[in-house]
């Protein structure tokens, strides 16, 4: 059975969650023409907060070169009503869809808060990045254009 | 041939005659292996845990197992088990699950399953390892067509208390089934569910009604009822009854952000604990905070949480939160708390974070408990940076007064490598029997490469309750060696 497997990588298939305002918004609409940046997090998680203003920075400098963010909130029942009024108090730029079950994050296998993945434009992840400190920045910046290059 | 075992090689078949061009495998591993002691050991001991989680996905189906090993030199304390299976279809309008998965109805009143991230649960009774999950073990079948979507679900929650050495029927005590539909028309959202409870032979029935949207651009709501309806009747919210009721607001106003929330669970915690109510206690990332929580009592408990953030044009962040939970066991008891936090950068480069707060918690005894401190992110090069942070707690238990002291020193070149040193202090009586301890400990977090991250601890780490991702337990207090590989494919 195994021989069988095939050792691709993987893949982002069409997701649909609701947004801040309630509407049901799905991954093929708000995914980057080339590359599309998944960030997922939560409002108690340290870090995650840290990373926004920086993916806000990002998203000015690239949403005009065909790449997107797509905030996924993973807060759970606990604390998501929180998400909207955090989101808006930090002034994020880009679409945040509440994932209340953690479907999309169990189904990429994601295991750290926050993690932002790359898909490309075939809708393969070709980057995944896990925490993050002063410098991911440049780091994340460096990826995009990598693979921006590559597509 | 067990009931996993068949269904495992159903799922084998199925995937070796698919068609492969468009199929992937994906999963990943955590290994960790401790050499140490717990409270009460008087030798140390090697121990070692894996959990591979193996995903396989063709076209809409995908399948995926979880092989969770524990191996420790004390007698009936180790395993190996393949913990969850699941096969899910998922295509356009159907969504249908078999085996293990997650779900939860409204906001957890009735029921909640979750996974924590990273997080292995331990205790003294068992002496085993496994992964923090409550997971279902079933079927679930959702349909969505435009602005209505049902489930329906049935299966056994897991009763994570019960490492895996223990009897499926004990992990396993209670089963459900239940069904959810919700419609939304202009930003408004209706939902209702309605779920049979079983648990030693005994049936129960409850009812829940959601109500959420948009009053305007600015004001967003969700409220949430659910009632054991068996043993009392629908109009009944008498103290003796078994409900929930949890309402919240949301108000934004440009860089200012406000939630406001109201709970009041009367007897409403079903079977062995497979529902969970929002908290309403502000989950904290400090240390001396994250552990001084209130567990909420689902038998009885009212209160609220106010939280408000306002984001200057500087882009710092001003966070105030209060929140007010109200027992009454025989005798009322009160937990109330004050917080305020101050996130701003210097230079654009550097971030410090101070806070204060100020609680009254008299479940733990802790009269005046005063917290503060200051957190320091300091830019050091173009890629790295090093970090300060000291906490302070002090409170009044029965006339003594107590203090604990967190003091981390950290420095970071990208996330490529992490080294933390974690020094704390503390008096507490109900944590040391005499005098204060004080806990040293260090870390290193190596990212090997895009797959693999290697994390190592050596020392002291301080235990307690922790609250992680809206759901708190108890870490135990480790001393030793700790080796952590998380890999990725």
């Amino acid at each position: 059975m195994f021989s069988a497997f095939g050792l691709t990588a993987q893949t982002v298939a069409d997701f649909k969650f609701k947004d801040l305002e309630n509407n049901a918004r799905t991954y093929s609409e708000l995914k980057g023409e080339k590359l599309t940046l998944i960030d997922f997090w939560a409002t108690w998680c340290g870090p995650c907060n840290k990373a926004i203003p920086e993916l806000n920075k990002i998203y000015s400098l690239y949403k005009t070169k065909g790449v997107e963010i797509i905030g996924i909130n993973c807060d759970g029942p606990r604390s998501v009503i929180k998400v909207g009024p955090l989101s808006k108090a930090l002034q994020i730029q880009y679409p945040v869809l509440i994932d209340l079950n953690s479907e999309l994050k169990t189904e990429l296998n994601i295991i750290t808060l926050p993690t932002l993945i790359i898909v490309n434009s075939k809708g393969k992840i070709v980057w995944t990045h896990e925490g993050f400190v002063t410098g991911d920045t440049e780091v994340i910046i460096s990826e995009i254009e990598k693979h921006l290059n590559a597509d | 041939m067990s009931k996993i075992s068949k269904s495992v090689l159903i799922i084998s078949v199925v995937l070796s005659y698919s068609n492969l061009s468009q199929a992937q495998f994906s999963g990943n591993n955590i290994a960790e292996y401790q050499y140490g002691s717990l409270p009460g050991d008087s030798t140390s001991m090697s121990t070692l845990y894996d959990r591979l989680v193996a995903g396989y996905n063709y076209k809409f189906l995908k399948a995926s197992a979880t092989l969770e090993q524990f191996h420790t030199p004390l007698a009936g304390s180790s395993y190996i088990k393949l913990s969850q299976f699941s096969l899910q279809y998922k295509h356009k309008s159907f969504d249908i699950k078999a085996g293990n998965f997650y779900e939860t109805i409204g906001r957890g009143t009735l029921l909640r399953s979750f996974e924590i991230p990273g997080a292995i649960l331990e205790d003294l009774s068992y002496r085993s390892r496994h992964y923090f999950n409550r997971d279902l073990l079933g079927i679930s079948a959702r349909f969505q067509h435009k602005d209505f979507q049902t489930k329906i679900l049935y299966g056994r929650p897991l009763n994570y208390v019960f490492p895996p050495t223990q009897e499926f029927n004990d992990r396993r005590a209670d089963t459900f089934a239940a069904i959810y539909s919700e419609y939304s028309h202009k930003s408004q959202t209706l939902g209702v569910s309605a779920m049979k409870h079983s648990n030693s032979g005994t049936d129960k029935y409850f009812l829940m009604t959601t109500l959420s949207g948009n009053i305007s651009e600015i004001v967003s709501y969700y409220t949430e009822i659910a009632k054991n309806v068996s043993d009392f009747a629908l109009s009944d919210f008498s103290d003796q009854a078994s409900y929930a009721i949890y309402g919240g607001l949301n108000l934004t106003i440009n860089n200012f952000g406000l939630s406001a929330e109201y709970k009041n669970y009367k007897n409403i915690l079903i079977g062995s604990g497979i529902n969970e109510a929002p908290a309403l206690i502000k989950e904290h990332t400090y240390k001396v905070l994250n552990r001084s929580t209130h567990v909420l009592q689902l038998i009885n408990e009212t209160g609220y949480q106010i939280e408000a953030f306002y984001t200057f044009p500087d882009l710092s962040t001003l966070t105030f939160n209060n929140s007010l939970a109200i027992n009454n066991f025989g005798q009322e008891t009160i937990f109330q708390e004050y917080f305020l936090e101050y996130d701003f950068s210097i230079s654009d480069k550097h971030d410090i974070k101070i806070f204060t707060d100020y609680a009254e918690d008299p479940f733990k005894l802790e009269e005046h408990r005063i917290s503060a401190g200051i957190n320091t992110d300091w830019k050091a090069f173009k890629a790295s940076s090093i970090k300060a942070n000291y906490e302070f707690q002090t409170f009044k238990r029965l006339g003594e007064n107590y203090q604990n002291h967190v003091f981390v020193l950290g420095y970071a070149y990208k996330s490529k490598i992490i080294g933390t040193i974690v020094t704390e202090y503390s008096n507490d009586s109900f944590i040391i029997t005499e005098g204060s301890k004080i806990w040293f400990g260090a870390g290193i977090k190596y990212q090997v490469n895009k797959s693999n991250n290697l994390q190592i601890f050596a020392g002291e780490r301080r235990g307690g309750p922790a609250c992680n991702a809206g759901v708190c337990y108890e870490v135990l207090d480790f001393k030793g060696i700790e080796l952590r590989l998380t890999s990725r494919f």
